[in-house]
């Protein structure tokens, strides 16, 4: 406490140093004259006197220095002089001043902008009040529990105050201001919002006896783009696919449910969502996991409490239900993290892009630490006259380090303008998912504080090699003018390694650039089995307008012949999602009766009407399309290829029977394969049944997507085909409305993100690599000036001059070459999971790299070589 | 900076604490004198040593100084303790008698042995 108080005065004197300094003095001539009084009283002169007071006194001039040193903050001084001194030298060189800061600008922004990954889908805790007591209850290897679970770990489970359960995705049509919307919310146990302690923008989540009233909590969002941020919302009725509800309170902005991912914009009670989600599995049965869960630990209730009575209870269970139950412990995370298996392969991918921008960064650094240590070597003169006049080399260290930090700050300040536009650019991506889902990145107080220390640390990086060196000048040659870094016989400086180390970076950079492209290139070079020019495509979901199955199948079929009645379009059909949709069903299929085994494969499900195939441009390879089934009738499929070959062995399968999720169909025809749902997926079986057929029995949950083949502009007809849907209905909400081309476009989404990023952080290492190496090389030669300008008077030819030196910078090239090809080999396997149809050596990449960096490298060499082939021998050897 | 007087500075902060708390408010000078007069002539003291320590005393709080009138009628500022630092005299005495107390056991069998 004394010590902060010291601190504090002598901080705040910094400031009003002069009156201090002429307080002093008047209290230092009090005690002299005090002192010689005394003196003059004991019978001495009054001269002497003085002398005597200024004796013991021990020095006046010693006296003051002693005073200011306490009063204010010494080192502090200094560092601001450093500080000033520095930023003057900068102004004085705006060009290297300009072009560190740019360089480490990007190196930074760069770093800053894969960390605002990092910061949202790994760090950002999720949006509830104290998410470190709020835990999310899974199973091994399931996420998701059962209703039965979940009511035995709210009974059971003491160390919670309370635990919550959510099913997470619930579409809805609303209603409100503008054209009816589809939005999605989640169906919430009554406690949800006491659990996740939210503090609610207006009103209140639901009562404990709301369980199964029909009331809902708008998210802020929706509430101020339907709602117009109505203040007296609460208590007013919304219409949910038709249903009334209550409003009971707006949630606080941002949040978005407690998945950090998926994006619900209202909240309903589990009791209540039947009516806008049907056939939720409330039952004692223990096998349909579908609610996740989330507890409140009791205030004093530890983690590891947690974890025993889960334990025990996992035990219980296993005992009761050896069925369902055997085998499956409990697993706590905290609440808004993603589930291991995923958090996993995000941390490798993040891991992965990190390391890029820190190589970038790298290549950065390495660029400025050569132009420092250029700049210092030509500082030689001052600091040795400076260590002459007294100057420490400690003083000398900590300002040329104050420069360099100097540097990385005005860098990181970049870096941070620079991640701002880029995580912007980034959260424009669309996805190629049906639901809606939150990918924003931004630049929150993680970033920032991780930029600010990553800039300080390169800037102390930075400066440590010059700073050293530049402390230590060879004082003799300094005063004589002479370069004062060369040490005598030393071949290998500096900043040669430096340029190697610069272009071996840039030599794995590039590779992976190189992979990628080719990657982005044989992406775009996939059949994806389907043609998506002149297609447009929209979903609606009349289930959520309380259409029964028989009014669905009556409206899809009218308004698909009143689309393709319009003038410009070809055909038009209906499927639950088109290809390439991150979407969509999977069961595994057996021939005829009952299974044969395990080992049944697996079978994507997609539901279609006749005419679908042709719209799509699947070609069809043998039988017929559908055509005049019925609901009652038995049930027809038409598979792919890769559905033939996997569950048929290859044999002809028309007419035959497949039996899948309990449900059998007879096989009426094959088309072509395509891609469903990545582009990178090996070909998977698909078996295509009718829509019509299917629409009560088992509806598809998000909607059905008409396919519109248009010739001439799909674009254009948007407008008129989202005019049929409202005439026949003007409440229905569309969504999902694209352009076949922007579909295929979205699904490109990872290449070509993989592809931009490694062509930018490429072709930033590549320019400031060239730079790097044109700098060591100039300097080279500006210094070898008298040794070149003696070889040309002794009779070397201007082409033998050019060619030595033309050498030497080849030589460092091969040497970086030879570095870092093996490594960027090793590290092409990293990256194999995310290339598209080569492998991760591939033969054209590896080869072209090297040679390329060469040939840059010459380039970058043949401008100083030039200039030493250009020396005038006399003039060289009169300057020096 | 502080090296060459910290020894030092740890007793003659004592020392001058001490004197205020005998004498009351009083000057640099006057404290100087007082010190070497209380050590019986034993101390030379270096006066200008004494207001780096005063001005340090009075950052840390324990005393705190204004201008006014000698008793030989000169302008001269006045060092006095504040409430903090007349419990920091009876601390620091105390644990200085501790520090003399175990070294005296160090040194007294010596002289006996």
């Amino acid at each position: 406490m004394r010590k902060l108080r010291a601190l504090w005065m002598r901080f705040s004197s910094l400031l009003r140093q002069p009156r201090g300094d002429s307080d002093f003095e008047a209290e230092l001539a009090s005690h002299l004259a005090m002192h010689t009084d005394d003196g003059i009283r004991a019978g001495l002169t009054s001269q002497e006197a003085r002398r005597q007071a200024l004796i013991r006194l021990g020095g006046a001039e010693q006296t003051r220095q002693a005073y200011r040193e306490r009063r204010g903050l010494p080192w502090l001084e200094t560092l601001a002089r450093d500080l000033v001194y520095s930023l003057r030298r900068l102004v004085h060189h705006p060009g290297l001043a300009t072009i560190a800061v740019l360089s480490i600008g990007l190196g930074i922004g760069a770093n800053a902008t894969i960390f605002s990954m990092v910061s949202r889908f790994v760090l950002r805790p999720a949006p509830v009040g104290d998410p470190s007591t709020l835990l999310a209850i899974q199973r091994r290897g399931e996420n998701a529990l059962s209703w039965p679970l979940f009511h035995d770990l709210r009974e059971q489970v003491k160390s919670f105050s309370g635990v919550a359960g959510y099913f997470p995705l619930v579409p809805a049509s609303i209603g409100g201001r503008g054209e009816p919307e589809r939005v999605f919310g989640q169906a919430v146990s009554a406690n949800f919002f006491d659990v996740t302690e939210l503090r609610m923008m207006r009103g209140c989540g639901f009562a404990n006896s709301e369980e199964n009233q029909p009331v809902v909590v708008l998210g802020a969002g929706l509430w101020h783009r339907r709602f117009h941020d109505d203040p007296a919302i609460v208590g007013k009725t919304v219409t949910l696919s038709g249903h009334m509800f209550t409003v009971v309170g707006v949630a606080p902005v941002g949040f978005h449910g407690i998945d950090q991912i998926l994006e619900a914009e209202f909240w309903v009670p589990l009791g209540s969502a039947d009516q806008l989600f049907p056939n939720l599995p409330k039952g004692p049965d223990r096998n349909q996991n579908w609610l996740f869960v989330s507890g409140r630990l009791r205030p004093g209730a530890t983690r590891t409490q947690a974890a025993a009575e889960l334990n025990a209870l996992a035990e219980r269970l296993a005992r009761s239900y050896p069925n369902t139950d055997k085998d499956k412990p409990f697993v706590i995370v905290h609440t808004g993290l993603l589930p291991p298996d995923e958090q996993n392969g995000l941390l490798i991918f993040l891991t992965a892009l990190s390391v890029v921008a820190l190589l970038v960064l790298a290549i950065a650094g390495a660029n400025i630490a050569n132009l420092l240590f250029a700049q210092a070597s030509g500082r030689q003169r001052e600091m040795a006259v400076r260590l002459a006049l007294g100057a420490t080399h400690g003083r000398l260290q900590r300002q040329m380090l104050v420069e360099s930090v100097l540097l990385g700050l005005g860098g990181g300040v970049l870096g941070v303008l620079l991640s701002l536009w880029a995580t912007q650019a980034l959260s424009a991506i669309q996805l190629p998912v049906p639901t809606p889902v939150d990918m924003r990145i931004g630049v929150d107080w993680r970033v920032l504080v991780f930029t600010f220390a990553l800039s300080i640390l390169s800037g102390l990086l930075l400066g440590v090699a010059p700073a050293w060196a530049a402390a230590r000048p060879m004082l003799g040659s300094a005063l004589k003018g002479e370069d004062a870094l060369a040490r005598p016989g030393r071949r290998w400086t500096l900043r040669n390694l430096l340029a190697v180390a610069q272009i071996a970076m840039s030599v794995i950079l590039l590779s992976m650039t190189g992979l990628f492209l080719r990657s982005l290139e044989t992406a775009a070079s996939i059949n994806i089995g389907f043609r998506p020019q002149d297609r447009l495509s929209m979903s609606i979901d009349p289930r959520l307008h309380s259409y029964t199955p028989e009014q669905t199948v009556a409206f899809l079929n009218q308004l698909r012949e009143r689309v393709a009645a319009l003038p410009g379009a070809v055909s038009a059909a209906w499927t639950d999602f088109p290809p390439l949709s991150i979407a969509g069903d999977a069961v595994t299929f057996h021939v005829g009766g009952p299974s044969s085994g395990k080992n049944d494969p697996l079978a994507n499900l997609t539901r279609v009407t006749a005419g679908y195939f042709e719209t799509m441009g699947i070609p069809r390879l043998a039988g017929r399309d559908f055509g005049g089934e019925t609901a009652s009738g038995a049930k027809t499929a038409i598979v792919n290829p890769a559905f033939v070959e996997r569950v048929f062995a290859g044999e002809n399968p028309i007419g035959r029977q497949v039996t899948g999720g309990g449900v059998t169909y007879q096989i009426i025809g094959v088309v072509a394969n395509v891609k469903t749902t990545t582009l990178g997926e090996d070909l998977k079986p698909v078996l295509y049944r009718s829509l019509q057929q299917n629409v009560g029995a088992d509806p598809n949950l998000l909607g059905y997507t008409l396919v519109v083949h248009i010739a001439g502009h799909p674009a254009a007809m948007k407008e008129a085909v989202r005019r049929q849907i409202h005439a026949l209905d003007p409440s229905m909400a569309v969504f999902n409305e694209e352009t076949m081309e922007e579909h295929v476009h979205s699904a490109f989404f990872l290449p070509r993100l993989a592809a931009m990023l490694f062509g930018v952080f490429g072709g930033m290492g590549l320019v400031l690599a060239t730079v790097g190496l044109y700098g060591v090389m100039s300097y080279a030669v500006s210094r070898r000036t008298r040794e070149i300008g003696i070889r040309m008077a002794l009779g070397a030819q201007p082409g033998t001059v050019e060619r030595l030196v033309l050498r030497q910078g080849l030589v460092l090239t091969l040497l970086a070459v030879a570095l870092g090809w093996p490594a960027a080999w090793m590290l092409a396997k990293l990256a194999a999971g995310f290339l598209y149809g080569i492998h991760p050596h591939d033969a054209l990449t590896f080869a072209v790299v090297p040679p390329l960096l060469a040939a840059i490298a010459l380039v970058a060499c043949w401008i100083p070589a030039r200039r030493a082939a250009s020396i005038e021998p006399m003039e060289a050897l009169r300057t020096e | 900076m502080d090296e060459k007087t910290d020894v030092w500075q740890g007793t003659l902060a004592l020392m001058v604490l001490r004197t205020l708390e005998m004498l009351g408010p009083q000057h640099g000078y006057g404290l100087a004198r007082r010190i070497e007069q209380t050590s019986g002539d034993r101390l030379q003291l270096n006066y200008g040593t004494l207001y780096p320590a005063l001005l340090k005393l009075e950052q840390e709080g324990f005393i705190r100084s204004h201008w006014g009138v000698s008793e030989n009628n000169r302008r001269a500022k006045f060092y006095e303790l504040t409430r903090a630092g007349q419990r920091q005299v009876k601390k620091a005495a105390a644990e200085w008698e501790e520090t003399t107390a175990i070294l005296a056991r160090f040194l007294t069998p010596a002289e006996e042995a």
